[in-house]
C-alpha cells in the first residue's frame, strides 16, 4: 500500500464491480466498500427509492386515504396543472424565492463586509447575529407570527409610538401585506446563513490584494466591485444555489405564519400540496405535485451538486 | 495616503450596517423573551415595552398546563435515536467512499450528496404513502426512520469532507503495525476525526428537533407530538395563548442554542468542510 487508496480516480461511467485487477487484496476492498456501504443504501432505497416510485404510481390512480387505488391515467396531472390554485401558488414560490434571496444577499453582503472590519465587540456580534439561524425555523416563524400580531404585536405598538402609523396593521392578514410579511420573517431567520459563508470566504482573499488596489488608488466601491466579488465567487454561487433550492421548497414560513392565506394570497406550491393531499386526503393529486417539480428540481440540484463536489 | 482617512471612511458604514442588523435581529428576539415573562394581564390588557412584574408563570403553564415534558421526551428520543444511528451509518459510509477504492463510489458520493439537496418538502407526500402502508403513522419509530431520510446523507457528506482532510499515511502505517482496514479507522481515523464526529451528530440532533413538516404530518396524538408540533398546535383562535408559546418557544430553543454555541468551533470546521467549501 504505497499510494493512499483516496488518490486513485475511477472513470466515471465504467462497470460497477469489476473483475478485480489487482489480485485478492484489491477484491476485499471491493466487497467490504459494499459492506459498509449497504446499511446506507438500503435505508437510501427504502426512504427516497420506493416512496418516489409509490408517488408516481399513486399520482396515476384517484387513491385517497382508507380506499383502494384505480389507475385513471392522466387526470391528476391535468388537474394539477390546470388549476388556478397551482397556478397561483407555482407564481407565489418563485416571488418568494427571488425576492427573499435578493434580501438574503443584500443583507448577508453587508453583514459579512462589516464583520470583516476590526472593533469593539465584533466576536460578540458575530455570535448574536447568528441566533435567528441557530434558532429552530418553526421557532423564528412562531416569533414573527406574534411579532405581527394586529392587536398586540410589538411592531404595531412600536409604529404607532413612533407615529408612523395611526392604526394597526393586520400584516399577515391583509393580502396586500401578507407576502411581504412572510418574506421578512424568512429573510430576517435566514440572513445570517449568507452572512457567514460570505465572511469566511471574505476571510480568504488576500489583504495584498486590496493594498495593491490601494496603491493604485482605487475606491472601496472599485475595491469591492473587482477584488471582493470575484474573490467571493464560489462561495457566492454555492450559497445562492443552496438557497434557491431551501427556499423555493420552504414549507414552516408559509405554514406557520399565513396558511397561505388570506385568500391564496401567500400559497406556495408546498402547502398546497399539504392542503390537497393531507388535509382533503386527495393522494392522488397531491403525489402528482413532486413528480411534477422533481424533474425540474432534479437537473438544478444536479448543477449544484456538480459545484459542491468539485474537489473529488 | 492617509489610513486615518480610510478608517473614517469604512468606519461610519460599517456602524450603521451593525446597527441597522443589530435593531432587525432584535427587535422579534425582544418579543420573544419580554412577552414570556409578562402576565397575561400585561400581555393583553396593559402593554408596556418592558414588564412591570417579571414572572416564570407563563412557562409554568406551558411545562406543567400544557404537560410541555411529554413532547420534550418525544422529541428527545426522536433526535437522539436517529441521530446515533445515523451517524453509525454515516460513519462507515463514508469511510468506505473516501478510504476504499472500488468502482462506483464517484457515484455513490454523487448520489449522497443530491439526495442531501433534495428538501424533505418535495418528498414528504411520498414518504407519508410508505410510512402509512407500513402502518406506521402515529409512531415515534415513523419520525425516528424517516429522519434518516435527510440526516444520513448530510453526516456522510459532512464525514467524507473531514476524512478526505485526513491523510490516509496514519491507518497505512497503523496497517503495516498489525490493524485492520476496520481497525485502523476505529483506532487512528476516528480519533483524529473527532470534531467532524461532533458536528455532525449536534447538526443532526439539530435537524431533528427542528424538524416540522414530517412531524405534523405523521403524528396527531398529542402526546406522541414533538415539541415542534405541540406548540404550532397552541395557536388556536384568539386564545390568551401567546404568553406559554412564546415561553415553550424558549425552552424549545436552548437545547439547540447551548449546543451550537458550546461546539462552535467543532461547528464552524463543520460548516467550512461543508456548506462553504471552495
Amino acid at each position: 500500500m504505497a499510494t493512499g487508496p483516496s488518490q486513485v480516480t475511477v472513470p466515471a461511467g465504467s462497470r460497477p464491480l469489476p473483475a478485480a485487477p489487482r489480485g485478492t487484496l484489491h477484491q476485499r476492498e471491493v466487497g467490504l466498500g459494499w459492506l459498509l456501504l449497504a446499511p446506507v443504501l438500503i435505508v437510501m432505497l427504502v426512504l427516497v427509492v420506493w416512496p418516489f416510485m409509490t408517488a408516481v404510481w399513486i399520482a396515476f390512480t384517484n387513491k385517497s386515504i382508507g380506499r383502494e387505488a384505480e389507475w385513471i391515467g392522466l387526470a391528476n396531472f391535468a388537474q394539477v396543472v390546470s388549476s388556478p390554485r397551482f397556478g397561483r401558488a407555482l407564481t407565489n414560490s418563485l416571488i418568494f424565492t427571488v425576492v427573499a434571496i435578493a434580501l438574503k444577499f443584500v443583507l448577508g453582503m453587508a453583514m459579512a463586509m462589516a464583520l470583516n472590519q476590526a472593533f469593539f465587540g465584533r466576536n460578540f456580534l458575530r455570535a448574536y447575529l447568528l441566533i435567528p439561524w441557530v434558532l429552530p425555523g418553526f421557532v423564528a416563524y412562531m416569533i414573527w407570527r406574534w411579532f405581527l400580531d394586529p392587536l398586540q404585536g410589538v411592531a404595531n405598538y412600536a409604529l404607532t409610538d413612533l407615529g408612523l402609523i395611526s392604526f394597526p396593521l393586520e400584516f399577515l392578514s391583509s393580502p396586500a401585506t401578507a407576502l411581504p410579511s412572510v418574506i421578512a420573517a424568512h429573510v430576517w431567520r435566514s440572513f445570517p446563513f449568507f452572512g457567514v459563508a460570505f465572511l469566511a470566504g471574505l476571510q480568504n482573499i488576500p489583504s495584498e490584494q486590496y493594498e495593491a488596489a490601494a496603491v493604485d488608488g482605487a475606491n472601496g466601491w472599485q475595491k469591492f466591485l473587482y477584488i471582493t466579488l470575484p474573490g467571493l465567487r464560489h462561495v457566492i454561487l454555492v450559497v445562492l444555489m443552496l438557497s434557491t433550492i431551501w427556499t423555493f421548497n420552504a414549507f414552516e414560513p408559509i405554514y406557520l405564519l399565513t396558511g397561505g392565506g388570506p385568500a391564496d394570497a401567500t400559497m406556495v406550491y408546498t402547502v398546497l400540496a399539504y392542503e390537497m393531499g393531507i388535509v382533503n386526503m386527495r393522494l392522488g393529486e397531491a403525489s402528482a405535485v413532486p413528480v411534477l417539480i422533481l424533474p425540474v428540481l432534479g437537473m438544478f440540484i444536479v448543477a449544484v451538486s456538480g459545484l459542491m463536489s468539485r474537489d473529488d | 495616503m492617509s489610513l486615518r482617512m480610510n478608517r473614517v471612511a469604512t468606519a461610519a458604514p460599517t456602524a450603521l450596517i451593525v446597527l441597522v442588523l443589530t435593531l432587525f435581529v432584535s427587535l422579534p428576539l425582544y418579543s420573544m423573551v419580554v412577552t414570556a415573562i409578562k402576565t397575561d394581564r400585561e400581555i393583553y390588557d396593559d402593554f408596556t415595552y418592558l414588564p412591570k412584574r417579571p414572572t416564570l408563570v407563563q412557562f409554568e403553564r406551558v411545562i406543567v398546563g400544557e404537560r410541555f415534558m411529554i413532547n420534550l421526551r418525544n422529541s428527545l428520543i426522536v433526535a437522539t435515536t436517529s441521530t446515533v444511528v445515523a451517524v453509525l451509518m454515516s460513519v462507515l459510509a463514508a469511510f468506505a467512499v473516501v478510504r476504499l477504492r472500488f468502482t462506483g463510489r464517484i457515484w455513490i458520493a454523487r448520489i449522497i450528496l443530491f439526495k442531501y439537496l433534495l428538501p424533505t418538502s418535495l418528498i414528504y407526500i411520498p414518504l407519508f404513502l410508505v410510512v402509512n402502508s407500513l402502518g406506521l403513522t402515529n409512531t415515534l419509530q415513523s419520525l425516528i426512520f424517516t429522519y434518516l431520510s435527510f440526516s444520513i446523507p448530510f453526516a456522510t457528506w459532512l464525514m467524507m469532507g473531514y476524512f478526505r482532510g485526513i491523510p490516509p499515511e496514519l491507518e497505512e502505517q497503523a496497517m503495516i503495525d498489525g490493524c485492520s482496514r476496520l481497525g485502523a479507522m476505529v483506532r487512528v481515523l476516528l480519533p483524529v476525526a473527532a470534531p467532524g464526529l461532533v458536528a455532525a451528530s449536534i447538526f443532526t440532533f439539530t435537524g431533528a428537533w427542528n424538524e416540522f413538516l414530517l412531524a405534523l404530518v405523521f403524528i396527531n396524538r398529542p402526546d406522541l407530538q414533538t415539541v415542534p408540533v405541540k406548540l404550532a398546535g397552541m395557536i388556536v383562535g384568539d386564545q390568551y395563548v401567546w404568553g406559554m408559546i412564546m415561553a415553550g418557544a424558549i425552552v424549545a430553543s436552548i437545547p439547540v442554542i447551548a449546543l451550537y454555541f458550546l461546539a462552535q468551533r467543532f461547528v464552524v470546521a463543520g460548516l467550512a468542510a461543508g456548506a462553504v467549501k471552495g
